[in-house]
């Protein structure tokens, strides 16, 4: 058989992206570009001289960088710390890293609401140990927020990173030790550079769910505004379609650029990978 | 490289699919009963019509067995409902994809539907139960549109142990409360009457929209959240985040559950008529049996018994209540009387504008 044919195969895939992904999405850039037909940048001039929509674009790069950050700081050891586990054990731990995922963002939330609240467990703990007089303010704030966040999204850089680590040849780093390396320098010189795309794809995931997140910011979150809210208040309440667009072709500019910067930047880490 | 790339969009793109089919969720149809199909199109005499109902699906239940199944009965209908909040339904509409014969929507979304085409007259004459309801619920969106079939009031709750003194009035939203109230946010149903209940409490008699939003600015700090949905409020009083804040009264008995001590106050200067309305959607094609449902839904019979499972308040006035079924229930012509109405007109002309500055300078 012709090994062109075989293209044919992806072609109900093809159409069905076509159909129901690319063609709305394309429909929907267009729209913001021409609300009445002529060709126009006013929409976006709108968006972006507005104090309040650059207030709450950087709330949400903020809350979506430092999400990152921390999932890569408590995902990174632990996924190592996995795929170096025994069989047995390391289908417990992955079975239990996943285990979040399973659960709604409502349910979740809800939770955390019930740890940080003034009432909470937290606040009570603390009191009682006499670390505080007076509960903290930590539910409906950023610092919620990036909890629930947190939360939500380590376990995708769990599974990305323990993908790629347990493709790891660790031969590599007896040959290292054996050469001289001490285990620190073994590190960093091999098995941190052979594992940075799933570092990179990991926090790829982590800073676009972060960044669109609606459900985890809108229960934990207080009065500070993340776009992923602005967005629903213009299409649902306000009946906006035209500005909802707009933000929707704004967060999907960032998206790419997030992603490009960071493959610029595991290129420079990884040349070869 | 380009593996990375090519992975890594795959990924991105499925998380965003799961993301948006699990906050779908809640916006489901259901099919009331097991024939929802073509069953009324086939023409065929004794098969029974079909009547499409779109609601909020709240009290579900209740709806099913107190209200459709005996209209099913007695005009022969089988009734659907579709199930959404006022702006996904109403979008529904707008989008023309939907054969919606009769809409519940709250009276602000309702007022859009009119500006927009969406909504037709009813025949009035084919509503006699009309007669027995209150003025202003008769035709609150203009002479010929559909009726308010409850209404509720928005007055203050709070937590007597949380607050400083008695609330009496929207005064004392501003001096009783210190970070621990909640407000609705601006598109929320009760978002345009706080915005009123502001100029008023800044001394106006004729609304001002400068003085009220200084007014917000003022009370800001205060907040600790703005509410869009009735559930996030009892769930913030419930954990004692909040002490209280504006809410609708149908609503106090979900906070007296977990506070008993709560109180609710319709304030001096007036608590806010909430009304719920149900109107023909326009191409219908069973329109004299929508305007018999909506006969049917201000009857007494059901208005009584949504009164006394308070699921609704009543606008029918031969309901009669005893004190223990008007409580939490908005109820006597003395206390719908007093109650303040906002002109839907003028706020729909206005929201855009007020969300926008209640954005920038109160940033809720």
């Amino acid at each position: 058989m012709n090994k062109r044919y075989l293209y044919l195969l992806l072609l109900p895939g093809f159409l069905f992206l076509a159909a129901f992904m690319l063609i709305p999405i394309i429909l929907t850039i267009v729209s913001t570009f021409m609300p009445d037909g002529s060709l126009t940048l006013e929409g976006y001039m709108t968006f972006f001289r507005d104090g309040y929509f650059n207030k709450i674009l950087l709330t949400t790069l903020r809350v979506s960088v430092v999400t990152t950050l921390v999932c890569v700081v408590l995902g990174y050891p632990a996924a190592y710390y996995i795929s170096r586990a025994g069989i047995r054990k390391k289908s417990i731990l992955l079975a239990l890293s996943i285990f979040p995922l399973l659960t709604s963002p409502v349910v979740r939330s809800f939770s955390w609401m019930i740890i940080l609240g003034k009432k909470g467990l937290l606040n009570t703990f603390l009191m009682n140990i006499g670390l505080i007089q007076k509960p903290l303010e930590i539910l409906y704030t950023p610092v919620a927020m990036m909890v629930g966040l947190v939360h939500l999204f380590l376990p995708l850089i769990i599974i990305t990173l323990l993908g790629v680590m347990e493709n790891l040849d660790y031969e590599l780093v007896r040959a290292a030790r054996s050469l001289g390396a001490s285990s620190f320098t073994a590190f960093r010189k091999i098995i941190f550079p052979l594992t940075v795309p799933g570092l990179i794809i990991g926090s790829i995931l982590v800073f676009v769910g972060s960044l669109t997140a609606y459900t985890t910011p809108a229960l934990l979150g207080g009065k500070e505004r993340v776009v992923a809210t602005f967005l629903y208040q213009n299409a649902m309440t306000l009946n906006d379609w035209q500005a909802a667009s707009v933000i929707a072709v704004i967060m999907i500019v960032i998206t790419f650029v997030v992603v490009g910067l960071m493959n610029a930047w595991a290129n420079r880490l990884n040349p070869k990978g | 490289m380009k593996k990375i790339w090519g992975t890594a969009l795959a990924l991105t793109l499925t998380a965003a699919l799961t993301a948006c089919g699990s906050s779908g969720s809640n916006s489901a149809t259901t099919a009331n009963g097991t024939n929802s199909g073509t069953a009324g199109d086939n023409g065929k005499s004794g098969a029974p019509k079909e009547l499409v109902i779109s609601t909020w699906g709240f009290s579900e239940d209740f709806f099913k067995e107190a209200v459709y199944a005996p209209f099913e009965k007695e005009h022969n209908v089988k009734i659907v409902v579709e199930i959404g909040n006022n702006a996904e339904r109403l979008n529904k509409i707008r989008q023309g994809s939907s054969n919606v014969d009769v809409i519940y929507l709250s009276d602000y979304y309702a007022q859009q539907g009119i500006n927009e085409g969406l909504i037709d007259t009813i025949d009035t004459a084919k509503v006699p139960n009309l007669q027995h309801v209150y003025d202003i619920a008769k035709a609150p969106l203009g002479e010929g549109y559909g009726p308010a079939y409850t209404i509720g009031r928005l007055g203050i709750a709070y937590n007597p142990a949380l607050v400083k003194g008695e609330i009496t009035s929207w005064k004392d939203l501003w001096t009783a409360f210190d970070r621990n109230l909640t407000l609705p946010a601006i598109t929320a149903t009760a978002g345009p009457m706080m915005v009123d209940a502001a100029s008023v409490v800044a001394g106006n008699t004729d609304f001002n929209e400068d003085q009220a939003f200084a007014k917000l600015k003022e009370i800001n700090p205060s907040v600790i959240k703005y509410y869009s949905q009735t559930s996030e409020y009892v769930n913030m009083f419930s954990q004692e985040e909040i002490a209280g804040g504006p809410i609708m009264e149908m609503y106090f008995k979900d906070l007296q559950a977990a506070v008993p001590d709560a109180k609710f106050v319709a304030p001096s200067e007036g608590a806010f008529a909430v009304m719920n309305t149900i109107n023909v959607v326009k191409g219908t094609d069973n329109k004299e049996l929508a305007e018999e449902f909506i006969n049917w839904q201000l009857s007494k019979e059901v208005q009584e018994k949504s009164a006394k499972a308070k699921v609704d308040s009543p606008v029918n006035t031969e309901v009669v209540l005893n004190e223990e079924e008007a409580k939490g229930v908005t109820y006597g012509a003395d206390v719908v009387g007093k109650l303040r109405k906002l002109d839907m007109k003028f706020v729909n002309d206005n929201i855009k504008a007020w969300t926008d500055r209640w954005n920038k300078e109160i940033g809720g």
